[in-house]
């Protein structure tokens, strides 16, 4: 199973009795359960009993990862990019349902004082407040030019996105729609999926100020165009360099990576926009080395999951063992249920003749293993 | 601008000179124009008036209407009409007058991305102000905005055009998460644009130094414009006036290219 969380919560402090304790008590669990979704409950539990007065860390709800990426969706990467480069202690809470985010959106970050901020922007500038400031040492103007490149992002590659995972027909039906409907819970996966289709469509609209937008070859060159322009400005910035500003990563450098990831990494039947990032070889090192220093386990979990379904790549399910096993287990239930309720077997004949043999063979047992004590 | 139609500016665009009698199209100055219309109206003015090419102002009550794209202001040129900064910059590029030609790969992107950033924060503030600030709607919107919007408009028709363009800025507010903003937190990201581009002007004449460019007609235009219009609070004003070197920037791009046209 993948553990929902990482960092931060695993560097909390617990006392000497409980570094004995705790893990006896996990694997128990996880042996159990067979998933170790309760470490989240056991630290907070933990944290509660032993009285310790440390502040709860903020709370943060993304969406789960795939393809090798932390999360799918951009806003979340953004802060968790942003919160891995100011070294932010969140509590990471990776989901697939946003109804069970406070704000019933995803990112969201739920602060120890029970606000609930949404907005990427508004995450990082609460996290820069809390003294994670990963632009600590820009120069005034270096923040200029972040705030600058942050705007034509916003501004050119935003609807591109958009565009290329919710409009562009085949994208959607064969990626999009099918990851979020394999990831949201039961009743949810039916209809989430669509409307967030009609969120996407009316924001894009909204954003071009396009009242009979229809997706179609002129929209896709338009917008790829501006997308592709975009991308060649943010390669003609970054040059050489290993992050945009210097050798430490800065918010812009989280903004860049939250838009690019997705593009590089995602599976696109139409990938007329990852093709064009994969020429330029800055962005895309760029993006993988991101990728590998902040966020290794995502990068090697990837591995395991594409190098198996590659043999068999027909309908990839999380946890497909378990639930095939659940459903053989269910089917054989039924059918002994069955086959006991119209009497083609019955048990009783058996439980007499159970009955009749065990009192000779318990008599010989135990009696004289007694006898030898 | 449609790619099919862009091709086609530009291919014919080449081929024919800058005309005598180009014409801009915006709304009544007097009674109508708003904030934001004004301020890009300005804008491509500004632009035009840099590369040295003659235009005519011109006001109309349904320039709305009459732009391509239903935005302010746009150029009529032979015959051929571009409506916005963006697609009027590669027009006149096509045409072989352009501004930015002398700038290296990096000072291009960066040029591209602070004009993204007045778009995406001055414009964008500005519309919130005209339209969608609640704690002063009283006074804002119906007092200034509404009223000027629907002035050419008779009676009931006035008050149904009014309300559907408020309520379209309202969406796209939502859409762009501007939505949940308080009026402060709006003035805060005013001030933050304008130091960014106070920080990135530094002492220069122009944004990349002797020469102008189109983020300079950008700039100009949404500056001098909140400079000058008067609202019901000044506090718009107040927040540009802080950046000093922003000041004396509008200050003298209005002396090089306005004063002496019109003297």
């Amino acid at each position: 199973g993948k553990r929902p969380m990482t960092g931060a919560s695993e560097t909390w402090q617990l006392p000497v009795w409980e570094f004995v304790l705790v893990p006896l008590l996990l694997h128990r669990l996880t042996k159990l359960t067979g998933s170790d979704k309760y470490v989240d409950h056991v630290v907070q539990w933990c944290q509660v009993t032993s009285g310790l007065k440390m502040a709860a860390p903020d709370e943060l709800f993304c969406w789960e990862g795939d393809w090798g990426l932390p999360s799918v969706s951009t806003d979340c990467l953004v802060v968790l990019a942003y919160a891995q480069f100011a070294g932010a202690p969140l509590k990471l809470r990776k989901i697939s349902n946003p109804w069970r985010s406070p704000s019933g959106s995803l990112p969201a970050l739920r602060t120890n004082q029970k606000e609930t901020l949404s907005r990427p922007s508004d995450i990082i500038i609460h996290l820069r407040k809390q003294k994670y400031n990963a632009d600590y040492d820009l120069s005034a103007k270096e923040g200029a030019d972040s705030l600058a490149f942050i705007s034509l992002l916003e501004e050119k590659l935003t609807p591109a996105l958009i565009y290329a995972f919710w409009i562009e027909p085949k994208n959607y039906v064969d990626v999009t729609r099918r990851w979020y409907a394999e990831h949201l819970p039961f009743p949810l996966n039916f209809f989430l999926p669509g409307r967030m289709q009609r969120q996407q469509l009316e924001k894009l609209r909204l954003l071009r100020g396009d009242e009979s937008l229809e997706a179609g070859e002129e929209l896709e060159k338009e917008m790829y165009r501006d997308a592709a322009e975009c991308m060649n400005l943010l390669s003609q910035r970054l040059g050489s360099h290993k992050f945009f500003f210097g050798d430490s990563p800065s918010s812009l450098d989280a903004y860049v990576f939250g838009h690019l990831a997705p593009i590089l990494k995602s599976k696109l039947p139409n990938a007329k926009l990852q093709q064009h990032l994969k020429s330029l070889d800055n962005l895309t090192n760029f993006c993988t080395n991101i990728l590998l220093l902040y966020f290794p386990r995502d990068g090697r979990e990837s591995q395991k999951t594409t190098s198996q379904p590659e043999g068999a790549d027909f309908d990839h399910v999380p946890n497909k063992r378990r639930k095939q096993f659940l459903s053989a287990l269910v089917a054989l239930g039924a059918m002994l249920s069955y086959a006991l309720l119209t009497g083609m077997v019955s048990i009783q004949h058996v439980q007499h003749e159970a009955l009749e043999e065990p009192p000779d063979l318990q008599h010989i047992g135990p009696h004289e293993e007694e006898g030898d004590g | 601008m449609s790619l099919a139609a862009e091709a086609f500016v530009s291919q014919i665009a080449a081929a024919e000179p800058w005309p005598e009698n180009a014409t801009l199209y915006q709304p009544l100055t007097e009674d109508q124009i708003l904030l934001s219309d004004c301020a890009s109206s300005l804008a491509v003015q500004a632009y035009l008036r840099m590369c040295g090419l003659p235009v005519q102002v011109v006001c109309r009550a349904n320039a709305e209407y009459m732009s391509p794209s239903g935005k302010i202001p746009f150029i009529h040129v032979g015959n051929q009409v571009v409506s916005e900064l963006g697609p009027i910059v590669q027009f006149t590029r096509a045409k072989g007058h352009s501004l930015s030609d002398g700038l290296d790969d990096v000072q291009r992107a960066e040029m591209k991305a602070y004009m993204e950033l007045v778009n995406n924060m001055l414009l964008t503030a500005e519309l919130y102000i005209q339209w969608c600030d609640d704690a002063t709607a009283a006074e804002v919107c119906m007092l200034i905005s509404r009223p000027r919007y629907s002035s050419p408009y008779s009676w009931p028709l006035s008050n149904v055009l009014a309300y559907q363009k408020q309520w379209e800025v309202r969406r796209k507010m939502n859409a762009i998460g501007w939505g949940g903003k308080t009026l402060e937190q709006v003035y805060e990201d005013v001030s933050q644009c304008c130091q960014a581009l106070s920080q990135r002007l530094g002492t220069q004449p122009y944004f990349f130094n002797k020469q102008p460019t189109e983020l300079d007609a950008l700039v100009f235009g949404h500056l001098f414009t909140i400079l000058t219009t008067r609202l019901t609070s000044t506090e718009l004003a107040e927040r540009v006036k802080s950046c000093s070197n922003l000041l004396s920037f509008c200050k003298r791009i209005e002396q090089t290219y306005f004063e002496d046209k019109s003297s």
